[in-house]
């Protein structure tokens, strides 16, 4: 602590203890916060299994299926203020043949549908157009928290992901089922998904799985035609 | 201490720093990540964001499983990153449309951001170093004994 | 001259502070840094805000760094007192000792 040089040295190495000591604290603090997410509704509303490519260029023809799906869901809990984002999406899970039921290893698991949820103090780190930005900006005025972000509301949603399998079939595929999922990314600390289990403050995530159904046969090309210059 | 971590993780190299930007919002260039390469309770599932590296590149990606067909270590994965509007495919080598298992390198579990900034810097910008060997030289002269 | 100059320099960048003055540092460094964390951490918990307390724990740090590191007059206050040299043992000429030239 003799000469400037010395206290500058030790002050900086302090504050590097401080700041670690502060973001495990801040971590820390995850747990003090209940979690009480909810899943009111989960099905689906439109099936469908065309033939298409993989790639622009590729010569293999697959199926593919696209889920329509509703969904009701409450996850405002899971905003703190160590919350960066949530990051919630869908998925089709179906056993192969003579494989076992879905459930957490389900042997076919693929997300059709997700969706980011920044929280306000993440807001200006979203890859998002200048409009939509200033309208995610002015919707949390005020706010560093915001947790009427995780009430969602879909209903007859598009998939954003058409789905195959490596064998190139999924029409006609039985006991197929729809998962609801979140992960939540914090801004320093443990990243957590929804849970099977109850652990202390956090309540599992129940009714996250839609009724089991079945893929339609595969439909004709010019029947698609005809249902995508409808919509 | 790097040896005890990655013998406790099982993955070689346990935390990393995060390189690009195909993970934004999550991820910032610079943010730290701990890895977990051990499959405890289940398997490495969809959702999960994990380490991988391709044959023929070296450079590891960091980005979410999105599809999984079969179990254990013969299951097929396929990943992409938040921020993509594609999936992986076209990173994979040539003729792999998926992943297995013993591709990742592990799971991300632990999160502290930006301290990995300082690396990212220092090899992006080789002057930094210049100027940083030039201030120490300038304590040098600086100081008495 | 360049070398007097230099010299000048020397203490401006070196700063020293007496010793009363270096446990001062020491515990003003610790104490004031340790506070400004806590500080940040409830009033950011309370309000429930991460930004505030990155911002609070980083204003606070810098000003922690500008009431240590500069050689203020507050931690100069106990000069050491340097015995005054006996006539029986007389000190070589031009000894330096601190920076000032004894005998």
């Amino acid at each position: 602590m003799y000469s400037s040089l010395v206290r500058l040295q030790n002050t900086f190495s302090f504050f590097t203890t401080v700041a670690f000591v502060v973001a495990a604290f801040i971590a820390a603090s995850d747990l003090l916060a209940p979690r009480t997410p909810t899943v009111s509704l989960l099905k689906t509303t439109n099936l469908q299994v065309v033939r298409g490519r993989p790639h622009y260029y590729s010569s293999k023809k697959e199926e593919y299926a696209i889920i329509k799906f509703s969904l009701e869901a409450d996850f405002s809990s899971l905003f703190t203020w160590n919350t960066k984002q949530l990051f919630v999406y869908v998925t089709a899970e179906w056993p192969s043949a003579g494989g076992t039921g879905s459930g957490r290893n389900a042997t076919n698991q693929a997300v059709i549908w997700d969706t980011i949820i920044t929280a306000p103090s993440a807001d200006h780190l979203a890859n998002i157009g200048p409009v939509a930005m200033k309208k995610l900006k002015r919707s949390a005025q005020g706010k560093s928290i915001d947790p009427s972000r995780g009430k969602l509301s879909l209903k007859n949603q598009r998939p954003k992901y058409q789905i195959t399998h490596p064998s190139g079939k999924v029409a006609e595929q039985e006991d197929v089922v729809l998962r609801l999922h979140y992960n939540v990314q914090p801004w320093v600390g443990v990243l957590t998904w929804n849970q099977d289990e109850e652990f202390w403050k956090w309540k599992p995530l129940r009714g996250s799985l839609s009724k089991k159904f079945s893929l339609p046969a595969l439909k004709k090309k010019d029947e698609g035609k005809k249902e995508g210059s409808r919509v | 201490m790097w040896k005890g971590l990655s013998v406790i993780t099982d993955s070689p190299s346990p935390i990393v720093v995060v390189l690009s930007g195909s993970m934004e919002p999550a991820f910032q260039r610079g943010d730290l990540l701990l890895l977990w390469n051990r499959n405890l309770f289940s398997e490495t599932n969809v959702g999960e964001i994990v380490v991988y590296n391709v044959k023929g590149k070296d450079i590891p990606i960091v980005h979410r499983v999105v599809r999984k067909f079969g179990t254990g270590p013969d299951a097929k994965l396929l990943t992409k990153g938040d921020n993509n509007a594609a999936d992986d495919t076209e990173l994979y080598a040539r003729g792999q449309d998926y992943l297995n298992r013993k591709d990742i390198v592990g799971s991300v579990v632990g999160y502290l951001p930006f301290v990995g900034y300082v690396t990212i810097m220092l090899s992006e910008h080789p002057w930094l170093k210049t100027v940083m060997l030039g201030l120490m030289g300038l304590v040098v002269v600086l100081q008495r004994e | 001259m360049a070398e007097q100059l230099l010299d000048q320099i020397r203490d401006v960048f070196e700063g020293q502070i007496d010793f009363e003055g270096q446990k001062l540092a020491e515990f003003l460094v610790n104490v004031a840094l340790m506070l400004v964390g806590a500080i940040a951490f409830f009033a950011g918990y309370l309000l429930q805000d991460i930004k505030l307390a990155v911002y609070l724990g980083l204003g606070g740090t810098v000003l922690v760094f500008v009431l240590v590191v500069p050689p203020w007059p507050f931690f100069n206050r106990n000069p050491v007192k340097w015995l005054p040299v006996r006539g029986g043992i007389s000190a070589p000429a031009n000894l330096v000792v601190d920076d000032k030239v004894l005998g």
